[in-house]
């Protein structure tokens, strides 16, 4: 399984296990896996890898992002209703169980690649032309909405610049 | 790969990675390299090793970038090696890509207005950078390499370069992949599409690894250069 869209960062006290899982995510899955040293200063990732201390110390940082979090254990522990990941087993256990926990986080991310009714109008009106201000206008929303809008499209279609949106509308028919 | 270094054969670095051919080429070394190393190379083309080393070892590694060693080298073998690169897009790059895109639409089964588009696209994007390497050819290039003979200024002074602004043609170059590999619709030649997107990928790679050496190291002497004008 390649997945090198997907993000994570790894925040653990033990270096050597944080080394050892970047070396796993980015060999094995094909994964952008990076060693943080605190939650702050990142852009924020798809998948997080903590250590329990880690979680215990910024619980309150990692409940609210409970489903893009995997716990690290040694042993089978179970942390609350958070995913873990149990290390203290062989590689290829490990890795089975990597596979099985990123295969769903893909599904769940393919069930929201499809765009809203409303990101296809927003779509269409910057594959028109508009600039921000006009579209929130159109819409009766506020320029923040229309960021928003626009964030979503991109990151659910991988098309950045507008010549690019304009190209995809054109395909599809938008426009 | 580990880094290169004087002793590094020339086979084993394109059997490695055989997109470092273009780079080669770049400062005239062709295929049938024979055994020779990077020294025996950079003697017999007249190249200065650690300049020669260093871009090798930015184009293959994604990680590395000398930022102080590059920062050494003379602005006129920055910018002779950038418009090497330049040359190479005109000459060989955009109309490989060019060529590909008309054979796909040729060749498509049935009219994919997809594939039109698509070209349309690639157009677009090819007019900026031609626009761009214009610009370079004219203006920026002739101005640094002047400037450089009047005074040469403490580079590190204006070096920063984290206020890059995000590069456009990049952009549509992901924006043009993308599209082409995960939303195109309707009846096309599959070898020929992968044709397109293999040659717009090895695009991509090269004005990455280039627009590294552009925006981190040609652009800070260029400000510093003019700051020291004023």
């Amino acid at each position: 399984m390649v997945m090198n869209s997907v993000k994570s960062i790894i925040l653990t006290h033990d270096t050597l296990e944080a080394l050892g899982l970047r070396c796993l995510l980015s060999n094995v899955f094909g994964m952008d896996a990076h060693i943080g040293d605190n939650v702050a200063a990142q852009v924020e990732p798809d998948i997080y890898f903590i250590d329990q201390a880690t979680l215990v110390e910024q619980l309150g940082f990692f409940l609210p992002r409970k489903a893009k979090t995997i716990v690290l254990t040694h042993g089978d522990v179970d942390v609350d209703d958070m995913k873990s990941l149990n290390v203290a087993v062989g590689e290829s256990d490990i890795i089975n169980s990597l596979n099985a926990m990123l295969e769903t986080h893909q599904q769940e991310e393919h069930n929201s690649t499809a765009l809203s009714a409303r990101e296809v109008e927003v779509l269409r009106l910057i594959a028109s032309g508009r600039i921000n201000k006009e579209i929130a206008q159109e819409l009766s929303i506020s320029i923040n909405t229309v960021l928003t809008h626009r964030k979503n499209i991109t990151t659910k279609l991988g098309i950045k610049s507008v010549s690019g949106l304009t190209f995809y509308a054109m395909m599809n028919g938008i426009v | 790969m580990a880094l290169i270094n004087s002793d590094s054969k020339l086979s084993e670095i394109i059997l490695h990675d055989a997109s470092t051919i273009t780079v080669l080429d770049r400062f005239g070394i062709a295929l049938g390299v024979g055994d020779a190393t990077v020294a025996d190379a950079c003697r017999t083309h007249g190249i200065d090793i650690k300049f020669f080393t260093t871009i090798l070892n930015t184009y293959i590694n994604e990680n590395y970038f000398p930022q102080e060693a590059l920062e050494q080298f003379s602005v006129a073998e920055i910018v002779d090696y950038l418009s090497k690169t330049n040359d190479y897009y005109v000459q060989n790059v955009l109309p490989n890509i060019e060529r590909h895109f008309s054979f796909l639409i040729s060749r498509a089964p049935s009219h994919n207005n997809n594939l039109v588009l698509m070209r349309q696209f690639f157009d677009e994007m090819k007019s900026e950078l031609m626009q761009r390497i214009n610009s370079d050819r004219e203006q920026w290039f002739p101005q640094v390499c002047n400037s450089e003979n009047e005074a040469r200024c403490n580079v590190a002074r204006a070096a920063s370069g984290d206020d890059v602004p995000a590069d456009v043609i990049e952009d549509k170059i992901d924006d043009l992949i993308n599209i082409l590999i995960v939303h195109l619709k309707g009846d096309y030649d599959h070898n020929l599409g992968y044709a397109v997107v293999v040659a717009v990928l090895s695009l991509k790679k090269d004005i990455r690894q280039n627009n590294r050496i552009r925006n981190r190291i040609l652009r800070p002497i260029s400000q510093a250069l003019s700051n020291g004008d004023e």
